[in-house]
């Protein structure tokens, strides 16, 4: 019972805590530039200013358009639920790993299809990049999950994954976790549309990926978009943190495990945070023609961690 | 149990190597390239100090220290000031675009396992490892150097491959003689030297460093 409760409350923690991130991040950028910078809690303010606000759909798109929205938050609060934040008993028992890459794959290709919808042409263009990045992203995220799964021998659970992880202790620092761990920060980037790889501030229009698709949304429609987009990247920070660097999270549901927990599990997604935000200060955009040289990095690190497991 | 975290501390090191490596193949720009060789430096200085500690062989700190000073902070400074005198430009300078350079690299690694693997199958995991990783940077510096044009970029490989050599040398046999070691370094000094001339005369023949003008005859 109690397990099931605590289940809840992080996938609603996650869901929740998400806007703060991304306010965060905005935050520290902003004092990394000298500016002053939006209050951390402004992600928050938009999403409860769109909400209140009216959609406007073009009369040319179908239901599609209108059922995007609902496909990308919903795959996004499946896979919260999937996630181990706090405890490792996750709420879905399963959490299978080829699941949750098909639940990205899911949530980018609804979002693809919106972005064509519209009939626009920065929709158009925006969802042809985002497959071209997506076809390179998609075998390194799935390899560096599955060599995690391996070097823990726990299955294909990501709850089960974390728990063996933590249990393992130092030993499980080794070559397949740092070199997956390096992988899985490249795709973080990519796939969340950081900035070696797109701007997520910009709306200039010749440069823009994951922007130009959500062109057309506005009102409800938008902050769904905006809001999952967000749950989005908290749950790859949950996983680099509780999958990849598993010390300190909660394997049981005692009530000291749980806050000892909460404590660092918070220590984590503020360094990871700051840290994000530094990477976004010191890098520049790359050319779209460019981003498959670090997407073929990251895809060399995750093979080669697979190869490093099965040959040792 | 103690043993087992300082294994897994080499191996850890050794790994940050290859990482490094497989970035500076994944860079279109100099002035990263050189910050990577020095972090590259870096890891086989931390290692060498391990591996020192743990078999508790003094002459290694003599070499961690000769790293530590000479390839972490020397050579780079070398490097960029051989830079700045023949305001060379900030690519690198390719022959095979870099996807193909990074798939290359990783057949590589799968070729180095294979090839080290009969070779020590009796032996410690943590060896076994080390010694597929020194194969891989050898030869992934190798790569380097015949995919690249620019001079100081094939320096760099060079100065790769010896960095993964130094990695085989210290993890699996506790190092080299000192006097091989410190001929090794005083080696690899002159090589960068000499290649920082060499440079500046191709510059100043054919106004590039594109190593690809040497190929030409010249009336």
């Amino acid at each position: 019972m109690i397990p099931t409760v605590i289940g809840i409350l992080q996938a609603v923690a996650l869901v929740l805590v998400a806007p703060l991130v991304s306010g965060i991040v905005s935050k520290t950028k902003a004092r990394m530039q000298g500016r002053g910078g939006a209050s951390v809690l402004q992600p928050y303010r938009d999403i409860r200013k769109l909400l209140g606000k009216d959609s406007t759909v073009s009369g040319s798109t179908s239901w599609l358009f209108r059922a995007v929205p609902f496909v990308c938050m919903g795959s996004m609060i499946v896979l919260a639920m999937m996630t181990p934040f706090i405890y490792t008993g996750t709420l879905a028992p399963f959490g299978d790993l080829v699941a949750v890459v098909y639940l990205f794959t899911l949530y980018r290709f609804s979002m693809v299809l919106g972005g064509l919808e519209g009939g626009s042409a920065f929709g158009g263009m925006g969802s042809s990049r985002e497959m071209m990045m997506s076809v390179l992203i998609e075998p390194a995220l799935l390899l560096a999950i599955s060599t995690l799964a391996i070097l823990s021998g726990a299955g294909t659970d990501m709850g089960d994954i974390s728990e063996s992880l933590s249990g393992m202790g130092l030993l499980a620092v080794g070559p397949a976790l740092i070199l997956a761990g390096a992988s899985f920060t490249i795709t973080l980037l990519a796939e969340n549309a950081r900035i070696p790889f797109d701007n997520p501030s910009t709306h200039l229009e010749l440069t823009m990926v994951h922007e130009a698709m959500l062109l057309e949304y506005s009102g409800r429609g938008l902050a769904m978009m905006e809001l999952s987009s967000m749950v989005r990247l908290t749950v790859f920070m949950a996983m680099l943190g509780s999958m990849f660097f598993p010390w300190g999270v909660a394997t049981t549901a005692e009530p000291v495990d749980i806050l000892v927990s909460v404590a660092v599990t918070s220590a984590k997604m503020l360094l990871m945070t700051v840290t994000l935000a530094a990477v976004e200060s010191v890098l520049c955009k790359t050319r779209l023609f460019k981003t498959p040289n670090l997407l073929t990095a990251s895809f060399m690190l995750s093979l080669m961690a697979m190869m490093s497991l099965y040959i040792l | 149990m103690e043993n087992a975290i300082i294994g897994n501390m080499i191996d850890l090191c050794a790994v940050m190597m290859l990482l490094t490596t497989v970035l500076a193949v994944a860079m279109t720009h100099m002035k990263p390239l050189i910050r990577l060789f020095s972090a590259q430096s870096l890891f086989l200085a931390v290692l060498a100090l391990i591996v020192a500690y743990s078999s508790g062989t003094s002459h290694i700190y003599i070499m961690c220290g000769l790293t530590l000073v000479l390839k972490v902070f020397v050579m780079p400074r070398m490097l960029w000031y051989i830079m700045d005198r023949i305001n060379v430009g900030r690519e690198v300078g390719l022959s095979l675009g870099i996807p193909g350079t990074l798939l290359a690299s990783g057949l590589m690694m799968v070729l180095s396992y294979y090839i080290t693997e009969p070779l020590l199958a009796t032996m410690h995991t943590v060896e076994r490892n080390c010694l597929a990783l020194s194969v891989s940077i050898l030869l992934i510096g190798l790569l380097m150097m015949c995919t690249r044009k620019n001079a100081i970029t094939e320096t760099i490989g060079l100065l790769m491959m010896e960095n993964g050599l130094f990695l085989g040398a210290v993890a699996l046999s506790h190092g080299m003689p000192l006097i091989v070691e410190i001929a090794a370094f005083f080696d690899v000094m002159v090589a960068v030297i000499i290649i920082g001339i060499f440079a500046h005369r191709i510059n100043r023949s054919f106004n590039s460093v594109d190593t690809s003008f040497l190929r030409r005859l010249r009336e």
